[in-house]
């Protein structure tokens, strides 16, 4: 319980600082580190098992489901990294309330300090990879907010930036690779992977696994080639650095590289990712270190040189490397956490960090220095310092390795990278501290406030007693945690100051000279150093996400220009891909079924439709020809369902043929009579491809579909229809009986349909619309005789002829071919030609009857039809039939679905008269012409008298 | 003929809902001077009564109705209470929006109404025609919400390029439907199901059906390379309207892809899902490729839009893998909460741009939200979780729906889909952390007050606090998800 209650405090105690900073900046400090004590003093109470090799265990379930699980655990290694993250944490707040300044929000900073400090408890004490994941993340975020947090330094943002995009992608694919291993494994407890070593690496998922993982551990602590981010950085507050860089985020990544160390390491992969890019990362940061004038900038890099340490030591894989490693983490902590806060003392006192308007202050600032110098020293390596004995346990490891088969590498590059730590180290002491007292220092140098140096001072101790009696003071902790590490048995060492002249403290020994020598040749080496190259990581950085930026905007560009026709070319492309796909993903042997024979009545209309299409396609910019061609497409159609025995389809088809096309002619006549081409030749021929393509896949689906037998409808209905619905003819007794609930609805939707159109263009007649088409002037010049009499004569003989036809196709509707719905058709295009021929004016006074109540009478009697089935006890729409004799006539048949078809003939009669007469009524007036009230309003006489001008 | 009368009870909120979009209609018509606000109410009261009525007829069991062409099922009730929910959140947050552009007439009420029908018969159909008839009824309504700023040239080209492209999709899915019903002889899901197990389904038109049916389903869902619509429509469409195309029809599609092809169309999985992988992956990648150049946020939220679509398709193409079925439960309820997950987080990101909106202003450049940290510091809070959320960072819902579905893919063993999932999302996280930069570290460049009524601070603040805390518990909502799926499978 008091496990969690560790990583819970600092979240907990998060909001106190925001709280206290009413109360004055010191209480707001009080308050963080008495939340950061509490945590600690929780952990010491741990320590005694923990000492006793005793795994600490806590957890609950939180989403079984997805196998994340809060669980805590808490043995060698999480102790020796809690105890750094929570001791050093101490000191880093005491240390920010004499840093900041009284400008700076104190209150959110402490808030982002304690976010930090509770996810890095949270990572290095999780059981479960889900949840250290979680805690990974959020490490990335506060540390975001905690680099950023002088926000009016530009650099600070672009830092925090650069080192949340970093962390948080090598996170990501941290997630990827936990989610592998936990897959592997079975379970994302670490205490049950760290079981599996053997499972794991024979997977053959290893490899990606410990490559995704290594990712999120070298981009958190910064390896070789992913280092940029981090002495970008430093743009933060001191404390920040001193608390993030030196002992705790950075070491995220050494920690989980170590907490992985039993299942990982010991395979060849491992060995030469790890080591490699340690031994890389050591040498090359060590040297770029020794040539910043910033001081944090040298610490920075000098930070990334040792974390190459560690990897490298984690990489070799053997038991006593990583003691090695361990006990540097140890030592490192300590000597730079102090060297940061070091730094910071100097940039505070002095106003500067450069190290080229330093010097000289070791008599101003003589506590300072000779912490500095403490502390220097155990980075450079010297003995009686903790920095020696880990160096000297790494040449000594390092001695012992070969990579690739070559003994000489490893030793000689370990070496090298002391030589320049030693070089590094000594500067930092030599070019700030000594050489002649300067007068030009930005701010009086003096030494710093008990509340600034004590907190260094301390960790100068540690690292002076670790130095001394390293068995007393870190022999215990450094077994334990490796212990923890290992696994297995630990090996027997014992840390001492003197082991002999080992070829360790021969490789020392160079180090430390030729790195004074260095020191000393420092202006030649530095222009040694001008003259080569100098990669710039931000260059490069912002480089990467412009072009990434740029990459993005050529592929909207390229999709999403706005322009509908290429969304609909490549959307029908995508479909004609798929469908091909399809085609060859499948069999696509044709079907089994026989063809029927293919005779000069079949052979005839086929190639009138195939004519008529290609006609279509060539000549569809000139409207009405196009529109022509449609409708010959249209009666061809016809005479297949005539040939296929559906006269009742065909009859419709060629009803509904001419009412559309008189429709579409009336709606042409506002438009030009040509479509202009406004495509480029390619446009085109992409369009006629895809066209092609996809009209030949679907044929080819056609043939498909029709080659192979299969199960229809229609026997139920054939056999149905006379008994059941009383009629022959099985459209119609579907239309009326079996789908008649279907066919009221139709009705409804093409009443509705037709009020819809009229409300529009009655609405066009008398609004905006009206006015702005009021100059409009028809293209080509309007016939002077508008209403031809052999027109009006033929129209008006033939429309009692029509409407008989009408009648009698209604009648025989339930039997033969007919039915309401096509008499209804053909006595309103018996009407309309009324309406064309002798002019609107004139057929709306002889037609008195109003649409809008014909459409509604035809539902209502369809519906009175359905209800009166229902007040005798059936259900709506049930029908009935019988057969009467009746002298004279014979026998005839009287169903119920009869009123139901007049209803679907007087609407279907009102729908289509009340839109197409709209519509022409609307041309007429937007034409300017006068509604003509007589029929034949023209006089031949008054043209000859006007001498050819229209009245 | 007999006229069998059907079973009205399972579809009862259905026929609430339609009943009520008439008596809106018919309301609003004859009481004309309160019509708005009387719609308004009246759309919302629906909404809450619908809920009742659907959780009211709840109980657990599959119920057919209507020939077999309507189904009730837990998985549908769930979905259809958190469709009510997400049109009744974006009805709240619009209404202001569209008061202030006098936008605001009945007819939008009466549409979001029809709207919501149409996405409860899609998510109640157990039938080709049911599902579809569904589907044009909630497009034809967006198509005409979309166009509803008659005076604005953008909107109604929005409006246009989404009908013609939409028509064109649901030919597609049509002429796919068409397929399946002539290689199976049957409409009924559970029909195909049986006629593909005992095969005697006709493999070839089978798989073309299938192919013309994902594409019209592509098309709902926004997801590559049927997604043309997304942008210019999320940009194009008041923004009232944006949040609800955002919203509740990807929970709808959701369900279509459900009962299309888990209820429908299972015994093929291996085919389905080899084209999903594709969907996804294409949907994946361009979706957070192409945000980042976004400087227009409504714009950039669709295309991280068709990024998530591409995760829930993640989801739902791991189900089977080699046969082996036992992952399926894990993976579908692993797509369904990410969906949920996602609507919420669009609903409340559409929301933050809803509440800096005012008369003549639209705050839909990502500039718009620069400094939004010193106008409100509350709303810069809330906008900070969306995006962590959208992201995919730790303790919000997004990190637990990005979690649950990789491991679904990683539990089928799509190694390499996982691998490429997560650094697409690496990508994403830089647009949606761009927003959070402007809102802390610029200053801004609007210093107007934010003016919002109290139901829409509210809301909004309740919105990002519940995907905060479901961040913190989402165990609940996960076992929801789960159990509505074993109730109905």
């Amino acid at each position: 319980m008091s496990l969690a209650l560790i990583v819970m405090l600092p979240f907990l105690g998060a909001v106190l600082p925001a709280l206290m900073i009413r109360a004055g900046r010191g209480a707001c400090a009080i308050a963080t580190g008495s939340v950061t004590l509490l945590a600690f003093a929780l952990l010491l109470t741990h320590v005694p098992a923990v000492l006793r090799g005793e795994v600490v265990q806590v957890g609950w379930e939180w989403l079984p489901a997805l196998g994340l699980n809060v669980t805590f655990m808490l043995d060698g290694l999480g102790l020796l990294f809690a105890g750094l993250i929570l001791g050093i944490g101490l000191l880093i707040i005491i240390y920010a309330r004499f840093y900041l300044s009284k400008d700076d929000p104190m209150g959110a900073f402490y808030t982002y300090l304690l976010l930090f400090q509770g996810a890095m408890v949270g990572i290095v004490m999780s059981d479960n990879i889900l949840l250290l994941l979680v805690f990974w993340e959020l490490t990335s975020l506060s540390s975001f907010l905690l680099i950023g947090f002088w926000r009016h330094l530009p650099e600070g943002r672009q830092g925090a930036r650069m080192a949340l995009a970093v962390t948080g992608a090598g996170g990501l694919s941290m997630i990827a690779g936990m989610l592998i291993l936990g897959n592997i494994a079975g379970s994302y407890e670490l205490s049950v992977i760290l079981q599996n070593r053997e499972l794991i690496q024979a997977s053959p998922l290893y490899l990606p696994a410990l490559i995704l993982i290594l990712g999120g551990c070298f981009t958190k602590s910064a390896q070789f080639p992913f280092h940029f981010w981090l002495p970008h950085a430093m743009a933060a507050p001191t404390p920040v650095s001193a608390y993030l860089h030196s002992a705790t985020m950075v070491k995220a990544g050494i920690f989980l590289m170590a907490r992985m160390w039993p299942v990982l390491a010991g395979t060849d992969a491992w060995f030469y990712l790890v080591s490699t890019a340690g031994l890389a990362t050591m040498v090359i940061a060590a040297w770029i270190a020794l040539f910043k004038d910033d001081l944090k900038g040298l610490l920075a890099f000098s930070t990334v040189s040792h974390l190459g340490l560690v990897t490298m030591l984690f990489g070799f894989g053997t038991p006593m490397a990583a003691v090695a490693g361990v006990f540097h983490i140890i030592n490192h902590a300590s000597f730079k956490a102090a060297l940061f806060m070091n730094a910071g003392i100097v940039d505070h006192e002095t106003g500067t960090r450069d190290v080229k308007r330093l010097g000289g202050l070791l008599f101003l600032m003589p506590i300072t220095a000779t912490m500095a110098m403490i502390a220097a020293a155990s980075m450079a390596g010297m003995p009686l310092l903790n920095g020696f004995l880990s160096k000297e346990m790494m040449l000594e490891e390092a001695a012992q390795t070969s990579w690739a088969g070559q003994g000489w590498i490893v030793p000689v590059l370990a070496t090298l990278g002391a030589v320049f730590s030693v070089a590094y180290s000594f500067r930092y002491i030599v070019h700030v501290f000594f050489g002649p007292k300067r007068d030009d220092y930005p701010a009086k140098p003096h030494d710093p406030p008990a509340g600034l140096w004590l907190p260094p001072a301390l960790l100068v101790a540690l690292v002076v007693l670790i130095g001394l009696f390293p068995e007393t003071f870190a022999g215990a902790l450094v077994r334990v945690a490796a212990g923890a590490v290992i696994g297995a048995q630990v090996p027997d060492f014992h840390l001492s100051i003197w082991h002999g002249f080992t070829p360790a403290l021969w490789m020392s020994v160079v180090a430390v000279v030729v790195g004074l020598t260095l020191l000393r040749l420092y202006p030649r080496v530095r222009a040694l150093w001008q003259a080569g190259p100098h990669p710039e990581a931000k260059a490069m950085f912002d480089a990467v996400i412009d072009s990434v930026v740029l990459a993005s905007r050529l592929l909207v560009l390229g999709l999403h220009n706005g322009s509908l026709q290429r969304y609909l070319a490549f959307m029908i492309g995508a479909a004609v891909v798929l469908g091909f796909a399809a085609f060859f993903g499948t069999t696509h042997a044709p079907g089994g079924r026989d063809t029927l024979p293919v005779g000069w009545a079949v052979m005839v209309p086929w190639v009138m439709l195939l004519a008529t299409a290609l006609l279509g396609v060539v000549l569809h910019r000139y409207r009405f020809v196009a529109l022509i061609i449609i409708g010959v497409v249209g009666l061809v159609v016809s005479i297949g369902f005539v040939y296929l025995s559906a006269p009742d389809l065909a009859l419709t088809q060629i009803s509904v043929e001419v009412a559309t096309v008189i429709l579409i002619l009336l709606a042409l006549y506002f438009l030009p009579k040509s479509s202009p081409i406004e495509s480029t030749n390619g446009r085109r021929l992409r369009d006629a491809l895809l066209a092609g393509v996809g009209g030949l896949g679907v044929g080819a689906l056609a043939w498909a579909v029709m080659t192979r037998d299969f199960a229809t409808l229609s026997g139920y209905y054939l056999e149905q229809a006379k008994p059941a619905g009383g009629g022959t003819n099985v459209v119609n007794v579907i239309l009326v009986d079996f789908r008649g609930f279907d066919t009221f609805g139709e009705i409804i939707v093409l009443g509705v349909a037709a009020l819809a159109i009229f409300a529009l263009l009655d609405g066009a007649l008398r609004g905006r619309i009206a006015r702005s088409l009021e100059g409009w002037v028809p293209d080509d010049p309007v016939s002077a005789d508008r209403h031809p009499i052999m027109m009006v004569v033929v129209t008006r003989v033939m429309l009692p002829l029509a409407l008989i036809v009408g009648v009698y196709i209604f009648l025989r509707g339930h039997n033969m071919p007919g039915g309401g719905f096509i008499a209804g058709l053909v006595v309103s295009i018996a009407l309309i030609m009324q309406y064309m021929a002798s002019g609107f004016g004139w057929a709306q006074q002889q037609m008195r009857v109003d649409y809008h109540a014909m459409i509604g009478a035809g539902v209502l009697i369809a519906a009175a039809t359905g209800i009166a089935a229902m007040v005798m006890g059936y259900p709506f729409l049930t029908s009935a039939f019988d057969y009467f004799h009746l002298p004279i006539v014979g026998e005839f048949e009287l169903t119920s679905a009869m009123p139901f078809d007049i209803g679907v003939f007087l609407t279907v009669v009102g729908a289509v008269m009340l839109a197409l007469a709209q519509l022409s009524n609307m041309g007429l007036r937007l034409a300017n012409l006068p509604v003509n009230t007589r029929p034949m309003d023209f006089d031949p006489a008054a043209l000859r008298a006007d001498g050819g001008k229209e009245r | 003929m007999n006229f069998v009368v059907p079973d009205f009870y399972p579809a009862a909120a259905e026929i609430f809902v339609a009943v009520m979009a008439l008596v809106i209609m018919l309301a609003s018509t004859f009481a004309r001077r309160i019509a708005t606000a009387l719609a308004y109410y009246l759309t919302q009261a629906t909404l809450i009564v619908a809920a009742v009525v659907t959780v009211a007829t709840m109980d657990g069991q599959v119920m057919l109705t209507f020939s077999n062409m309507f189904v009730s099922d837990l998985m549908g009730d769930f979905l259809k209470l958190l469709i009510y929910f997400s049109v009744a959140i974006a009805l709240l947050y619009g209404r202001g929006y569209l008061a202030d552009r006098s936008m605001d007439r009945p007819e939008y009420y009466l549409l979001t109404l029809l709207m919501t029908l149409g996405m409860m018969v899609m998510v109640t159909s157990n039938h080709l025609l049911t599902l579809y008839i569904g589907l044009e009824m909630m497009s034809l309504s967006l198509y005409a919400m979309v166009a509803f700023d008659r005076e604005s040239a953008r909107s109604t080209e929005a409006a246009m390029k989404y009908f013609v492209l939409g028509a064109l999709a649901s030919g597609l899915l049509l002429y796919g439907m068409s397929m399946l019903y002539g290689a199976t002889g049957s409409m009924e899901f559970s029909g195909i199901a049986q006629a593909i197990y005992h095969q005697s389904a006709n493999s070839t038109v089978l798989v073309f059906g299938l192919v013309f049916v994902m594409a019209g389903l592509a098309f709902k869902l926004g997801v590559v390379p049927f997604h043309m619509w997304v942008p210019d429509v999320y940009q194009g469409a008041p923004t009232a309207v944006t949040l609800m195309i955002a919203s509740a029809p990807k929970l709808a599609a959701f369900a279509m892809a459900m009962r299309l092809l888990v209820y429908g169309l299972f015994e093929i999985a291996e085919h389905w899902q080899s084209m999903l992988m594709f969907l996804a992956v294409l949907s994946i990648v361009l979706g957070n490729i192409a945000a980042i150049a976004q400087t227009n946020i409504k714009r950039m939220l669709a295309y991280s839009g068709i990024a998530h679509m591409g995760f829930v398709l993640l989801g739902l193409l791991s189900g089977v893998v080699d046969g082996d079925r036992h992952f399926a439960l894990n993976a579908y309820s692993s797509a369904m909460f990410y969906a949920v997950a996602y609507v919420m987080m669009s609903l409340a990101s559409f929301g933050m741009i809803i509440l800096l909106s005012r008369a003549g202003f639209e705050a839909e450049n990502i500039d718009d939200f620069k400094g939004l940290n010193q106008r409100s510091s509350w709303f810069a809070l809330m906008m900070l979780i969306i995006m962590f959320s959208m992201a995919g960072v730790p303790f919000f819902i997004g990190f637990f729906a990005k979690l649950s579905v990789l491991q679904a893919v990683v539990a089928a063993g799509y190694i390499w889909l996982a691998v490429l999932a997560v650094v697409m999302s690496l990508i994403g996280a830089f647009y949606y952390l761009r927003v959070v930069k402007v809102m802390y570290f610029d200053a801004p460049e609007d210093s107007a007050p934010i003016h919002a009524p109290a139901d829409v601070k509210v809301m909004l603040s309740v919105n990002g606090l519940a995907i905060a805390v479901l961040g913190l518990l989402p165990q609940g909502l996960m076992s929801l998800c789960a159990y509505a799926l074993i109730a109905s499978l």
